[in-house]
């Protein structure tokens, strides 16, 4: 029912007050990255004396200027690409396959391997072990051994597996009957017909890849290798007591704050165009599919 | 063309055995048909045929080759599966090029191949659209189309109709048969519709529990079936049966059932079975409703008439027993609300043994 | 037994390809998650680099007892518990509140927009949450405080003071997740049969009746489910936002189990006691999990495994 005029007086007081209040959540949930945006263009001192409030006060590129003429910040980026792309692909080459094979009824001990994907979610041996076992692998800091230790997930692969089993099996044998192998049947079959399951994976390494800190921080010795959330960690952390950073901020247009703003609007620039384009799976339901089992 | 033989097959899942023991010869450029209810074999028989399933026992071969181990692509079969199996994210031209891009066949040859069958099956103007923008029937041609483009030895049809309308089913199968009158290609046909079976088929195999009750051309099953099962599984609405004790009386053999009494076909064998129990199997088309010289008069009560146009189903009791006949209307019904009688000639009564359920024939048929 | 054999002879020469498709999956499973389980070990030996995970020597449950006799470790075992359950209580029904009013939006677009923006911050990386969460709440130029300047309060140091840890961290945890949360409830109340609304509007309910005697029963199971996943998951907090926003001064209530096994490990090379720490946490996590499934697959009778 969209004809409001068939709604009691109390039915339209609820919706227009529900409404009011989501949009109270959903503005509030927007206003910290206005607030931030507005302290990366605002003026060091303005920001230093807490009177941004909605909109850039004495408004400055200064910030951006400071950041953007910094290699480092060019460098991680650089690199924070090159773990996105590199992982996210490594990942969809090992889950892809994986998954497929993990959902077809001829594999002997089917369900033995299911289970040694999906145990990996109940228990798993924890920082210190993962920690020690890359060590031994020589996988330390290296692009490589941030890329491949994170390749694959249960989550990931069941998801998919999942996904698979739902299509029936008249596709897979028309396709053998034509005389397509298993990597046939799997490429030109199975991976168009699981576009939407595929790009939910794709989405979810690709988010993970970008937002990931903790390991590349452990794992990263070599500056020249760490990714923008490092760098960024290192500003957030040092700028604060580096005292010739701190020297130059007497006459600088920018502060500690504007520059760790404007670093924050670099880094989510690049996910704020592409969330348009994966938002519309979030709603198929297919998240669910990675909740059972 | 080539012919298809099973001897002997047997599926077994675990211990649990679905099909046992088939034998059936299909002769090149012959239509066959396996008919039964689910679970009776018949779909599990093909998909063996077809490679997708292992065969646990048994021989087949294909124009006289082994085929027992030979992979589904190597078989030279082509199948159409019941939901049609067609790529959403392939056009009509592509899908029906698929088995041929596999098999790494030239560009050229594969155009010809594509213009070929889409001109065959009347889909020239849709080659260009997806399966999702196409109509049901459209969808089994292309299905149908995809077989037909690799030049298969052999068809096999795994109910491809039960996902159409009546009309287009009706339709489709008409299509069907003229495919293979023209193609002339050696073709086993899967279904549970007997109309199916009976409009389709060169010889018809009717299966129960993983068995072949009987093989036969459709009018022989229709006439002569083997058993009390055949007998309701073919011909629609079903033949009547009831049970009733043979008595032997000056006439001949009679089957009684409380009051009333039936005057049974002249077989010798009848003779040696009174007091036996047996069924008695009235086909709806051979109760009629005008006297006839020699014929049973069998009282009925009347329930109810389904008009169907050039044809009425009067639904009836006959000593408690349900009993439909099948009468033309000739442009009236209104008579028929009337009929207190039905007459059945003896010749045309089928009579079963009461325990096997097997039917009594004369033995110079036999 | 030789039949056994020819026969899976036969099966690979037929169906070898799908064993090729899985062996990067199953290899790399063994080499990144199975090998350090093996690892673990290490939390019952004393353990040094240049011996090895197989040289060190056994010292039987050593760093167990000296885990359970150190009030670090207790502290972060008490700070665990106690911040998962603070953010349960906060946190679950949030997304459930939400996924309820978007459910009462009739307007599409204005659903959608709003739903876009609630979803935005799960995409957004931990580092940048606290680099928000720092800069928002600096005593100097920090909004809050400039807000409650408004109201005469004097400006807090909130990220040194023990007390505001808490309710900081799982704010910005509601904040960061509760939209995106509610993904697996709309989804829940998308697959409610529409035409239990459509008899309610003809018996005369009002849409709020509606919402509380069918949408919200009609996803209980789901709610319950999730509720049931939670609470096997207590002790997994998202420990990268507390290594980002905690320090010395806020340890006492900030200090998990992940940090501290962080700080004993990875910063102060004690390897073997934080393995230990780590093996008690995934014993835990293990026998809490598995506990959830089996309440969940009797109370819904469809068990998430």
């Amino acid at each position: 029912m969209t004809n409001m005029n068939l709604y009691s007086r109390g039915d339209k007081l609820f919706v227009v007050a529900n409404m009011v209040l989501i949009g109270i959540f959903a503005l509030s949930t927007l206003y910290p990255f206005i607030y931030i945006a507005a302290v990366s263009f605002s003026s060091g001192f303005a920001a230093t004396a807490g009177k941004v409030v909605l909109t850039p006060i004495d408004m400055t590129l200064a910030a951006y200027e400071r950041v953007l003429s910094e290699p480092a910040f060019w460098r991680s980026y650089l690199n924070t690409f090159i773990y996105t792309i590199g992982g996210t692909i490594t990942s969809l080459i090992i889950i892809i396959p994986g998954a497929y094979a993990l959902s077809r009824p001829q594999l002997i001990g089917r369900r033995f391997w299911n289970l040694v994907v999906a145990f990996t979610m109940w228990f798993n041996a924890g920082m210190i072990p993962f920690f020690l076992n890359m060590r031994d692998l020589g996988l330390m800091d290296s692009y490589f051994g941030l890329i491949i230790g994170f390749a694959c997930n249960a989550f990931n692969i069941i998801l998919l597996r999942n996904f698979f089993e739902s299509i029936p099996a008249s596709f897979e044998e028309a396709a053998r009957m034509d005389g397509a192998n298993e990597f046939q049947v799997l490429w030109k079959v199975f991976v168009p017909l699981s576009k939407p399951a595929i790009a939910t994976v794709t989405l979810f390494c690709i988010v993970a890849r970008w937002n990931g800190f903790f390991w590349a921080m452990v794992l990263l010795q070599d500056e020249s290798k760490i990714p923008l959330q490092v760098y960024l960690r290192q500003i957030i952390a040092t700028l604060s007591d580096d005292e010739e950073f701190a020297a130059t901020l007497l006459t600088a247009p920018y502060s500690v704050e504007t520059v760790t703003a404007a670093i924050i609007v670099c880094s989510i620039i690049p996910v704020l165009i592409i969330y348009p384009f994966v938002q519309k799976y979030f709603n198929k339901g297919i998240l669910l599919g990675g909740v059972k089992e | 063309m080539s012919g298809v033989t099973l001897e002997k097959i047997v599926k077994r899942y675990g211990a649990a055995q679905v099909v046992h023991g088939i034998d059936l010869q299909i002769e090149p450029q012959e239509f066959v048909v396996l008919v039964g209810p689910s679970g009776c074999g018949k779909s599990t028989t093909l998909r063996m045929i077809a490679g997708l399933e292992e065969i646990s026992d048994g021989q087949l071969s294909i124009a006289d080759r082994n085929v027992n181990n030979v992979a589904p692509k190597d078989r030279d079969v082509a199948m159409v599966f019941q939901n049609y199996a067609l790529y959403p994210h392939l056009n009509v031209a592509e899908n029906i090029a698929f088995g041929l891009r596999i098999r790494k066949v030239k560009k050229p040859e594969i155009a010809k191949s594509v213009s070929e069958v889409a001109d065959i099956l009347g889909l020239t103007e849709y080659l260009d659209r997806r399966p999702a923008d196409l109509s049901g029937g459209q969808r089994q041609r292309v299905a149908m189309g995809r077989a037909i483009v690799r030049h298969p030895e052999v068809f096999l049809f795994d109910e491809p109709l039960s996902n159409l309308d009546a009309k287009l089913r009706t339709q489709m199968r008409a299509e069907i048969k003229r495919l293979h009158k023209r193609l002339g290609v050696t073709s086993i046909y899967v279904t549970h519709d007997q109309v199916e079976a009976m409009t389709l088929a060169d010889r018809i195999v009717v299966m129960r529990d993983g068995r072949i009750e009987q093989i036969g051309k459709p009018m022989d099953l229709f006439n002569n079936p083997v058993n009390t099962f055949v007998a309701g599984f073919i011909g629609s609405p079903p033949m009547n049966q009831f049970e009733a004790t043979v008595e032997s009386s000056d006439a001949g053999p009679i089957a009684v059932l409380a009051d009333l009494r039936v005057a049974l076909p002249k077989l010798p064998q009848l003779q040696t079975q009174v007091g036996r129990k047996v069924t008695v199997g009235i086909r709806p088309e051979h109760a009629l409703i005008t006297p006839q010289d020699g014929a049973n008069t069998i009282p009925v009560d009347l329930d109810l008439v389904e008009t169907l146009g050039s044809e009425a189903l009067l639904h009836t009791h006959v000593s408690g027993n349900p009993f439909v006949i099948k009468t033309e209307t000739h442009g009236d019904v209104d008579h028929l609300y009337g009929v207190k009688d039905v007459y059945v000639s003896p010749e045309r009564i089928k009579v079963f043994d009461g325990e096997t359920g097997d039917v009594f024939v004369h033995p110079t048929q036999g | 037994m030789e039949k056994k054999f020819s026969w899976l002879l036969q099966h690979l020469r037929r169906e070898w390809q799908i064993y090729v498709l899985l062996a990067p999956t199953i290899i790399w499973f063994i080499l990144f998650l199975y090998k350090p389980m093996y690892g673990l070990q290490i939390a019952f030996k004393d353990y040094s680099i240049f011996r090895g995970i197989a040289g060190s020597p056994w010292v039987g449950l050593e760093h167990f007892e000296t885990l359970f006799g150190s009030d670090t470790f207790l502290r972060a075992l008490k700070n665990t518990v106690i911040i998962s359950a603070l953010s349960m209580c906060f946190g679950f029904p949030m997304p459930i509140i939400l996924a309820l009013m978007f459910n009462e939006i009739l307007n599409q677009t204005y659903k959608k927009t709003a739903q876009t923006l609630v979803y935005l911050p799960h995409f957004i990386s931990t580092v940048i949450i606290a680099g928000v969460v720092v800069t928002a709440f600096s005593p100097s130029a920090g909004i809050v405080n400039t807000i409650i300047g408004w109201f005469g309060v004097e400006p807090i140091y909130f990220l040194t003071k023990p007390e505001w840890f808490r309710p900081i961290f799982i704010g910005s945890g509601i904040w960061q997740e509760a939209g995106f949360s509610s993904i697996v409830f709309l989804a829940a109340i998308a697959g409610v049969n529409p035409s239990l609304y459509e008899s309610a509007v003809v018996d005369g309910a009002s849409r709020w009746q509606m919402m509380w005697k069918i949408t919200l029963p009609s996803i209980m199971p789901t709610i319950i489910i999730m509720l049931i996943i939670r609470i096997g998951n207590i002790l997994e907090i998202g420990f990268e936002l507390v290594i980002l926003l905690y320090q010395p001064a806020t340890y006492q209530t900030a200090d998990v189990i992940n940090t501290f096994i962080y700080r004993q490990g990875l910063q102060g090379g004690q390897y073997d006691v934080a393995a230990a720490a780590g093996l008690f946490n995934a014993v835990v996590a293990f026998v809490l999990v598995m506990t959830a499934n089996t309440i969940s697959r009797r109370v819904s009778r469809t068990s998430l495994w």
